[in-house]
């Protein structure tokens, strides 16, 4: 496996320009690799198409202080993290997963949507013991450092999730799930096959969403029985984190198991300098819908399960939508743009009120993400009841789970799965 | 860098000992960067405490991060007396102010995160700042300060 969790570094200083010219002997420790502040899709990937999972045991942070037991799997390389690696491949390539096992009961890995798949050369297939009651969906690799290889062609572009096929709703619950990125062939700019699903470069990104039980993680942890029947869900999670760890960066030196962030960081739409959309990629590891949505924009749909939403003579049957239903073991694929739609400017078409009533950019009371100024890339100072939320007169959308109990961290407002949508100014982000 | 500084040997022509001064320089900075950047550094960093701050103000800051790729600071603190914790909540209008000791900036703009409803001692509760002009760096320090109470030297992670 060459897993190379791609990081990103934007913020090119200087000294960081001059850095690249010598990094090649001096920077790359994989510390300056995972400190690196990074936002977007960090893909593990492999030029062999192979890749090794370890599932492990060990604990994540939550925003209000707690620790909590998890299980998940993690490149063997690296180890434990939540969710698993993010494996990006090629449609119709050939992809080994062998997963080894330190847990300290059976586990597997199912990957839907994919063709083919083989667990140690057999096809892949229900297992049942001797009295023909179902073990696993499929080939599991046995406690105290079993294995399995698993092989398969990669399905249509789009985005599945990879999860445990043994004891589902415990192992699934505990954490045992990441994303699987399925790029069409020769076109990695693209989400799918179809050429209007083209987006721009970097801007590619993942949010997994899931939830977690704290008192199954306990008893699980002390060795207890779990009760389903008083199964209610806690904390809610894009990517493994919730509000405001949403926001931190890839690889948060904070948040040593939980290496992905959930900030999406565009630039306005224009035709001739920034054309193409962001990429979002929803999944859901949980057992209820997740109705997320971003404040003040639509989302394109174009794949749904890792299929272009097409008719059969290659109609486009994308659609816009606000309100996004991700079902459990769903995903959807979204492309989304954002339009300066009023060209409001201070000069030349200034707001004809003191303070635009812009409800989704209202928070609770007085609070708001508004730039202190009404126009992209201004700041100006606001009335002192309005507090604002601003480096460079950008735009901050807030993005959420609708349930509103789902942004909440054990009940407290806000948090959960919650993150913000960032819109730059067309020349970017300059202080003022 | 042993291998650099013997470069720097009288026989080497001026031109050449101006570039390998050079080098050094930028692998001292570029050192330093480094290091500031491990997670290590980071991790270890402790956050000051003031006693006197935490029995006014009912609460222990736990860390000061910057995150919406730069634009925005959480700050996160243990509450420890529920009341008192609930009055700086309230105080929307007055958050603690994130001064830096890097340069001329701070931030005293909190949004979003004000969490209005009851705060429960022994958990942990957020703040999100606005990163005024890009006051607060990764690696550096910040003073918060309240009123006259006033907490130096916070690693800014
Ligand atoms: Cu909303």
């Amino acid at each position: 496996m060459h897993p190379a969790l791609r990081a990103r570094a934007r913020s090119l200083t200087a000294a960081g320009a001059i850095g690249a010219l010598v990094s090649g002997v001096l920077l790359t420790t994989p510390h300056a690799a995972s400190a690196a502040m990074s936002e977007g899709l960090a893909c593990d990937t492999s030029s062999s198409g192979t890749f090794s999972l370890t599932a492990s045991d060990g604990y994540v942070s939550t925003p209000d202080g707690n620790s909590i037991y998890m299980w998940s799997y993690g490149a063997s390389s690296r180890g434990f993290q939540l969710p698993g690696p993010t494996l990006c491949v090629e449609s119709g390539r050939t992809v080994t997963v062998v997963l080894h096992n330190s847990l300290p009961e059976s586990t597997s890995i199912v990957f839907p949507g994919q063709r083919g798949v083989r667990a140690n050369g057999a096809p892949a297939q229900p297992q049942f013991d001797d009295g023909g009651s179902l073990t696993s969906l499929v080939q599991a690799a046995a406690p105290g450092d079993g294995s399995v290889t698993y092989t398969f062609t990669a399905g249509s572009p789009g985005t599945y999730l990879y999860e445990s096929g043994t004891d589902v709703s415990k192992q699934v619950q505990m954490g045992m799930y990441g994303a699987l990125v399925v790029r069409p062939a020769g076109h990695p700019d693209q989400v799918n096959d179809r050429a209007d699903s083209r987006f721009t470069a970097d801007k590619d990104y993942v949010f997994l969403l899931s939830e977690v039980d704290p008192d199954v993680h306990l008893a699980v942890e002390r060795n207890q029985p779990i009760d389903d029947s008083a199964y209610t869900a806690r904390y809610f999670m894009i990517n493994g984190r919730s509000m405001p760890d949403t926001l931190a960066p890839n690889g948060a030196s904070w948040l040593p198991n939980q290496p992905y962030g959930a900030v999406v960081h565009i630039k306005p739409y224009d035709a001739a300098t920034n054309p193409y959309p962001a990429a979002i990629r929803y999944l859901n590891a949980g057992t209820v819908n997740y109705p997320f949505h971003p404040h003040g924009s639509d989302e394109r749909v174009v794949d749904r399960d890792g299929h272009a939403l097409e008719g059969p003579n290659h109609e486009d049957l994308s659609f816009q939508k606000y309100d996004l239903d991700v079902g459990p073991g769903q995903t959807l694929d979204v492309l989304m743009d954002w339009r300066d739609v009023e060209h409001w400017n201070a000069l030349t078409n200034p707001v004809p009120t003191k303070l635009p009533a812009i409800t989704d950019q209202d928070l609770v009371g007085t609070d708001t993400w508004f730039s202190e100024s009404p126009y992209l890339g201004t700041k100006n100072a606001l009335p002192t009841s309005i507090t604002s939320n601003n480096q460079c007169g950008e735009y901050y959308h807030i993005a959420h789970s609708h349930a509103l109990e789902q942004a909440t961290n054990y009940g407290a407002t806000f948090g959960g799965m919650m993150t913000v949508f960032r819109i730059d100014p067309p020349n970017g982000c300059q202080a003022q | 860098m042993v291998l650099s500084l013997r470069v720097l040997r009288p026989s080497v022509p001026t031109a050449l000992r101006a570039v390998a001064v050079l080098v050094v320089a930028l692998l001292v900075c570029l050192l330093a960067r480094n290091l500031l950047l491990t997670p290590a550094d980071a991790t270890t960093a402790s956050v000051p405490q003031n006693a006197t701050m935490e029995a006014q103000l009912g609460i222990r800051f736990s860390r000061v991060a910057v995150v919406g790729d730069g634009g925005l600071v959480t700050v996160t603190y243990v509450v420890l007396d529920a009341e008192k914790a609930q009055q700086l909540q309230a105080s929307q209008a007055h958050p603690p102010v994130l001064s830096s000791e890097s340069r001329k900036g701070s931030t005293s703009r909190v949004s979003l995160m004000k969490q209005g409803h009851s705060l429960r001692a022994g958990q942990t509760y957020y703040l999100v700042y606005e990163n005024t002009r890009g006051a607060l760096r990764h690696g550096e320090r910040v003073t918060i300060t309240d009123g006259a109470l006033r907490l130096a030297h916070v690693p800014v992670l």
